[in-house]
């Protein structure tokens, strides 16, 4: 039996997917970017919210992801899929290189390290143009297609996109509470208790990193399959920035948080019309809002009504 | 193959922008030694610094002299206000380093798209303080502005160490950085000295804008290589050591330029955060540490 607080945002979210697709296709569109940051967000909650360690540099991988996809679909005619698992592979093997020295520094250390790794590559996707074209950006990128079907319109891959992100935050919530996922708890609440238990830290970390690289990386992927067209800009310091303010919105360190963040961070700008320039504003104000007075996001508001149940959880 | 000459121009240039990353450098030291905390919005202070002084200088057509005088308290208010408005409170609520980090990151990407909307996309710069030049040494090239960044530069130092040696404010922001705690017992207002502490670095972190600005160019989008290159400046000379910043802008400075003529243009920032990676690897307390005589552990 599939306990309701696991089925109710499974609901919610096929009942948002379904509202989307009745309202047209730029709500269709919204809603897949939303999806996207949901696998995306969902990596960085594996590593920030569940092992309490800290990536200001994801943004890396998605590149990788991105560029990858687009330059093995568009230039070599691969399929999507192949390019997908081929561009986690090759992003994950980057996080496993970069993040066996990166992963022993601490604190600030930590946080300006990985911050460095995405600068490096946002500006090697700038400069590295026979590559990558620069600002130009890289266009003609073909959509997603399953076993040879391709999903032509937005309103498939925007189904397609949902039950990605449902699988992905699947798999996240049975690694978490794997014996692998207990000890990055024990990390996350005490790095001496857990060494005193036996648990090798270092390599847990590592792991943590790489999980939350390919999950990055397909984000990356997807997101130019969806689109069609990537640049520089799309994985810059702003896609850091957004990214957190969807995980502390919803909720970091919890399973739906992630995509209740991102969904209503995709979503706030365009319900408040007129905003648009202002977006960036107004998701750093919404971070910095949640940050100072609800650390723990919406997701941690609901701990206030059913108390009992939540403790249990998120202790498991 | 880049002959001697391009070698002594690069070097030179390496210099003065050096500098110029040692004073954000001494930004980053002055907040963390007071509080604890790395403000990863450093380099909006910079990027502040010159379009503020830019704006002044075109809008209103008052004499430079003037604008700097402005700008300076201007861009300090700023540092005031992020303190005040995001800082102090996640302080107090007892927030996770983290989360104040991502906080100043994403106050510096709000002043960014504020500074985008209000004055535009456009780059901007002046005039070098004194017209004329470059002075020439035989094919080597040396702007005016080298000289105010150098002279500058040297009477900041002075100035900053005179400030944290011999006035009141200046040991008890040394007396925050040793032990929090113990200064408070003492009776120092330790949540004033981090005010103090936060004015302090951005009117910094303005001066070099102001300084560097006529030798390139600024925009909106400047503060980030600015602040990063600041923090690198910072680790190399082991964090939270204003001399040893100093020396660390000059050296990464100096590395960069070398880099600009060896692998060209396009790629400094990725030869800086490059050496930012080893520096953080291979000497996590600065390349300097073991030469002082505290030298200490992070």
């Amino acid at each position: 039996m599939i306990p309701w607080r696991t089925l109710l945002p499974i609901a919610a979210a096929i009942v948002l997917t379904g509202i989307g697709l009745l309202s047209g296709s730029y709500a269709v569109t919204v809603l897949g970017f939303a999806f996207i940051y949901t696998i995306f967000c969902t990596g960085l909650n594996f590593f920030m919210g569940y092992t309490g360690q800290a990536s200001f540099g994801q943004s890396a991988f998605a590149a990788i992801g991105g560029y990858g996809s687009a330059i093995l679909c568009a230039d070599y005619g691969w399929g999507p899929l192949p390019a997908l698992i081929v561009t986690m592979v090759i992003s994950g093997i980057a996080a496993l290189l970069v993040g066996y020295p990166t992963l022993r520094l601490r604190g600030h250390y930590l946080a300006m390290a990985t911050f460095a790794l995405g600068l490096i590559v946002y500006e090697i996707s700038i400069e590295w143009t026979s590559l990558t074209q620069g600002y130009m950006g890289y266009s003609g990128v073909p959509p997603l297609s399953l076993l040879g079907y391709e999903l032509g319109t937005v309103e498939q891959q925007l189904v397609a996109l949902l039950v990605l992100a449902l699988f992905g935050i699947f798999i996240s919530n049975r690694l978490r509470q794997s014996r692998f996922g207990r000890a990055l708890a024990a990390i996350a609440g005490s790095e001496a208790a857990a060494r005193a238990l036996g648990i090798d830290i270092a390599r847990c970390k590592l792991i943590a990193f790489v999980i939350a690289a390919l999950y990055a990386s397909a984000a990356g992927s997807l997101f130019a399959h969806f689109v069609g067209f990537i640049s520089p800009e799309v994985f810059g310091v702003t896609m850091v920035v957004q990214s957190f303010a969807m995980l502390y919105l919803g909720g970091i360190g919890t399973t739906w948080g992630p995509m209740i963040g991102a969904i209503i961070v995709s979503i706030l700008p365009e319900a408040l019309r007129g905003l648009q320039e202002m977006q960036d504003i107004a998701y750093t104000a919404i971070l910095i809002f949640i940050l100072i007075f609800a650390p723990r996001g919406l997701a941690g508001l609901s701990s206030l009504f059913a108390r009992g149940k939540s403790r249990k959880l998120e202790e498991a | 193959m880049p002959n001697a000459i391009e070698f002594t121009q690069s070097i030179v240039n390496g210099i003065s922008v050096g500098l110029i990353y040692g004073l954000v450098g001494i930004g980053f030291c002055v907040i963390y030694n007071a509080s604890g905390i790395v403000n990863f919005a450093q380099g909006v202070f910079v990027m502040l610094g010159g379009m503020v002084c830019q704006a002044l200088l075109t809008s209103l057509g008052i004499p430079l002299i003037l604008a700097v005088v402005l700008t300076i308290p201007l861009v300090a208010l700023s540092g005031l206000l992020m303190e005040v408005a995001i800082v102090r409170p996640m302080m107090n609520r007892g927030a996770t380093l983290f989360a104040i980090i991502l906080a100043t990151l994403a106050a510096q990407i709000m002043v960014e798209r504020i500074t985008l909307l209000t004055l535009g996309d456009r780059p901007r710069t002046y005039e070098e303080f004194t017209s004329g030049g470059p002075l020439k040494l035989g094919d080597v090239a040396i702007g005016y502005q080298l000289f105010w960044i150098l002279g500058c530069g040297a009477l900041l130092v002075l100035a900053l160490w005179l400030f944290f040696t011999r006035t009141r404010s200046g040991r008890a922001l040394r007396a925050c950085s040793q032990n929090r705690e113990a200064a408070q017992l003492l009776g120092i207002p330790v949540a004033r000295m981090m005010l103090l502490a936060f004015g302090l670095s951005a009117a910094l972190g303005a001066i070099a804008g102001i300084l560097v600005t006529p030798t390139q160019y600024t925009a909106y989008n400047v503060g980030t290589p600015f602040g990063v290159n600041g923090f690198i400046a910072a680790i190399i000379g082991g964090f939270g050591r204003a001399g040893g910043a100093l020396a660390g802008g000059l050296l990464l400075g100096v590395l960069q330029a070398l880099a600009i003529v060896v692998l060209g243009a396009g790629f400094k920032n990725v030869a800086a955060l490059s050496v930012l990676l080893l520096v953080l690897l291979l000497f996590p307390n600065g390349i300097f540490a073991g030469f002082g005589p505290n030298a200490k552990a992070h």
